[in-house]
């Protein structure tokens, strides 16, 4: 990494506080010293002033990684033409991961590792962001990656014709033009307004950010795959597989330990288990407990875990009845098992949810609040306060993908002892989300809406919690709590950050417009001779230091 | 015999056309839209309602009809919503392989069941025959979805004999294909063992009550030939009936066991463009199914016409 700024130098002296005042974990301060992007000198001398000892090298393999080999993967197969400028479903982003890549890749605790870019520094009020780009990197076109490539590529996404996944993440963070070239290795991000969290942005998290080059013509990707990646498409067949070999001329020397990858698309959970059970595929990108029970306890075969902010929200809407008083909403609340929850339908596979969208993944999220948990004594006496002292029966409308079903079965089972009569509408996913003037899952007093993977606390409470959320099912409108959420995304400040954070959780636990009970593991299954891939919280696809014994 | 011909052929069109409209029409009535699949759930709706204008959906469903119908009797197909790729060619790619699963299916059930059959028939009321009876027709009435489960636990996770899923590496040798393709084919082969041997049995039996038989056993004629010299040939019509309407179920309307394999077949592809909403293949598929049930049916009519003189030659 090239030399820090005296704006980093400043930002270490303030973790060194953070830490040494108890406030911040030694994880937390690495997670938060690589979005920063302090060099691995500066995070030594943080960790040596707080009597630490400097960060230990990633999970190396005891045995040295044995290149050659194809790995066989299952995963779902692409809804849509695989474009990495508009993709959003599993299957294309896990294809497009392994030709083109990322300015930034998210670890799965969270904390950023340099790709394309080779470090990255903000300005003393985060509204300019400055990356250094790795030099002497070739796409497998031939084409030299400059800086030119990351502004063409940004610009595609701002673009509102485009329709990118990414434009919602941007909104309000970056517009077109704020993209500015400084020279062939530099690129400059000029915002819309401050952002601590920026390179969550520009990293993996936001899926469709991978660099493409200059002579990419939209809408060519799946016939003409380029990108600077590990791997080359050599053939891709919709809803049936696609085809990759090595990319000799691999930035990364030495990389990947694989000589191809096959694919087979299967959209059939049971199905995907069972090719894996067969012997037909070595991995199966994503294995979600409920139709994959038997490769758990499967001997020869190992099922990676890891945490994940993957949730489902049981909104509520606060401006219909009965959910206008809060001491209702908590009275739901209050009534649920989580423990239960989690080991019903995940095999206790999850983490325990406490009705704000702090996942303890997040390095900043308050631990503070106490856990909710069953009581159903208090629910009934809130529901009484509420002037429903004989119960009250509500509508939750349940689309029906994955465990959502199930989870709402439970409960209703749980809110009946309190009286409450939950009423089922189950409905199909395509319904839920609907179009146009017709968008139940907004518009209905009360749902469950399934979340994927955000890599910052922002991408939720933005969307789904502010007075303007694009996505504000539970019609939730706090200043209060707009002021924090403006708080903690404009301030570098780590101490202040927590405050808000706090302030958030309080209040959205507190006046629970959605209830969130737990946060799904994500979990990765595969033969025991693979080495060298973790399970992704996002359920991405990293091959390039994966490899066979 | 071409006039009936004829006529069947043109009674045809009728009833694909109000086969394709009705299609049309319950693809118009169920939720959801092509833009929102296509461009995903967190998609803004002013996207959506762009892409759907770009695709004509946005006009009135008669208009679009009568587009589409124009289309496709000019085998311009289009392109499909979701794949982007023309729709002609998927179409017909998917036909082929569930072709492939039919015929390996249909090579080794059907000499089997008529065996079965005629052994049963020339067993009657025999120990044999409640054995072949019985069995059959326990395994045609176990839904294919059930002995699919079964079958491939069995085979897949415990015996590990078999792949899965069964798609053949491409370009493997016609024997490779024949191996993959066995563990889908047992449960449709199960399906069909219990109508053919019933019915084989049932021509053989009333072959075997004729006066020509008679004569023949009693003028000398060894049983081998009195057998298969002359009441096989009789005692197959009502069996290849059968088996005419079964081909159309066989290549057409695999979409359980397809999808329970997942087995890239034709029927897999009706249930996944229902599924995402892609009309141009949804549409497409359906009526190529629909072609081959009528044509099926049709050919077996005329072979039953074929082997019996009666309706070959009179009216």
């Amino acid at each position: 990494m090239t030399s820090d700024t005296p704006f980093q130098r400043e930002y270490a002296d303030h973790l060194i506080s953070e830490i040494l005042g108890g406030r911040m974990t030694r994880r937390q301060l690495l997670v938060r010293a690589s979005v920063v992007g302090l060099s691995a000198t500066l995070v030594g001398q943080v960790l040596a002033a707080c009597g630490s000892s400097s960060p230990s090298s990633t999970t190396s393999p005891s045995t040295a990684p044995k290149a050659g080999g194809t790995l066989k993967v299952t995963m779902p197969s692409p809804t849509v033409t695989v474009d990495p400028t508009t993709m959003y479903d599993t299957g294309s982003i896990a294809i497009a991961q392994q030709v083109a890549e990322y300015l930034i890749w998210v670890n799965n605790d969270l904390s950023l590792r340099p790709v394309l870019a080779k470090s990255w520094s903000p300005n003393s009020d985060a509204t300019v962001w400055t990356f250094n780009l790795q030099q002497g990197v070739k796409f497998q076109d031939g084409k030299p990656f400059s800086a030119d490539d990351v502004v063409f590529t940004m610009n595609i996404l701002l673009n509102p014709k485009t329709v990118s996944a990414a434009l919602a993440s941007f909104q309000g963070i970056l517009s077109q033009g704020g993209v500015q070239k400084v020279d062939a290795n530099t690129v400059a991000f000029h915002l819309d307004t401050p952002f601590a969290d920026f390179p969550y942005f520009v990293a993996s998290t936001n899926y469709d950010c991978l660099i493409l080059p200059t002579t990419y013509k939209a809408g060519t990707w799946q016939s003409k795959p380029v990108g600077t990646g590990p791997f080359k498409m050599t053939k891709f067949t919709p809803k049936q597989g696609a085809t990759f070999v090595k990319n000799p001329t691999y930035w990364q020397t030495g990389k990947p330990y694989l000589d191809g990858v096959n694919v087979q698309f299967i959209d059939e959970t049971q199905a995907e288990a069972l090719a894996l059970q067969s012997g037909s595929s070595d991995v199966m990108l994503t294995t979600p407990v409920q139709g994959a029970q038997a490769l758990f306890t499967d001997a020869n075969l190992k099922v990676l875990t890891t945490p994940s902010t993957q949730s489902r929200f049981l909104h509520m809407r606060v401006d219909t009845a009965p959910f206008t008083n809060k001491a209702v909403r908590q009275a739901l609340a209050y009534t649920i098992d989580r423990p239960a929850v989690i080991a019903n339908l995940f095999n206790g596979k999850a983490q325990i949810g406490n009705d704000n969208v702090f996942c303890p993944l997040y390095p900043l999220a308050p631990t503070t609040i106490p856990q909710r948990a069953q009581d159903i004594a208090k629910a009934k006496q809130l529901l009484a306060s509420a002037g429903f002292p004989n119960g009250v029966t509500m509508n939750l409308t349940v689309e029906e993908f994955e465990e959502v079903p199930q989870y709402a079965t439970l409960l209703q089972a749980m809110a009946k002892p309190a009286g409450i009569n939950l009423k089922l509408n189950q409905v199909t996913v395509t319904y839920y989300y609907g179009s146009g003037k017709n968008q139940p899952w907004l518009q209905v007093p009360m749902g469950i809406t399934d979340w994927t993977f955000r890599g910052v606390p922002s991408q939720y409470f933005l969307p789904a919690f502010t007075s303007n959320g694009v996505w504000n099912s539970s019609h939730f409108k706090n200043p209060a709590f707009d002021a924090a959420a403006k708080g903690y995304d404009t301030t570098l400040d780590e101490a202040k950050r927590r405050q808000y954070a706090a302030t958030m959780a309080g209040i959205l636990t507190d006046e629970t417009p959605s209830i969130i009970s737990y946060w799904i593991n994500v979990n990765r299954a595969m033969k025991k001779n693979v080495n060298g891939l973790t399970s992704d919280p996002a359920e991405f696809l990293d091959l390039t230091t994966t490899y066979l014994s | 015999m071409g006039r009936l011909i004829v006529r069947r052929l043109l009674l045809i069109i009728p009833s694909l056309l109000l086969l394709s409209a009705v299609v049309f029409l319950m693809l118009g009535v169920v939720p959801g839209d092509p833009g929102r699949v296509k461009l995903g759930p967190y998609a803004p709706a002013s996207a959506v309602a762009q892409y759907d204008h770009s695709i004509g959906y946005d006009r009135p469903i008669l208009v679009r009809y009568g587009t589409w119908l124009g289309g496709f009797v000019t085998l311009h197909w289009g392109t499909s919503w979701n794949l982007n790729v023309p729709v002609f060619s998927l179409t017909m790619q998917r036909l082929w392989n569930s072709i492939q699963l039919a015929l390996v299916a249909l090579l080794i059930v059907v000499p089997l069941a008529i065996v079965l059959g005629v052994i049963a028939a020339l067993r009657r009321d025999g120990a044999a025959d409640r054995v072949i009876t019985v069995s059959s027709l326990s395994l045609t009435v176990v839904p294919e979805f059930v002995s699919g489960v079964v079958i491939t636990v069995l085979f897949v996770v415990f015996l590990k004999v078999f792949h899965y899923p069964p798609i053949p590496p491409p370009g493997a040798d016609p024997f490779t294909r024949i191996y993959y393709l066995l563990l889908p084919a047992i449960p449709l082969m199960f399906v069909e063992i219990g109508y053919i041997a019933r019915m084989a049995r049932a021509g053989m039996i009333e072959a075997l009550s004729m006066p020509y038989i008679r004569t023949a056993t009693l003028s000398g004629l060894p049983r081998r030939r009195v057998v298969f010299g002359h009441a096989l040939r009789n005692a197959m019509a009502p069996t290849v009936a059968v088996i005419g309407t079964q081909i159309g179920w066989l290549v057409g309307g695999l979409v359980i066991v397809e999808t329970l394999f997942v087995y890239p077949g034709i029927g897999y592809l009706i249930y996944q463009s229902a599924i995402y909403k892609d009309f141009p293949v949804l549409e497409a598929t359906v009526i190529v199914v629909a072609v081959i049930y009528m044509l099926s049916n049709l050919s077996a009519d005329v072979i039953v016409a074929l082997l019996n003189p009666r309706v070959r030659f009179g009216r």
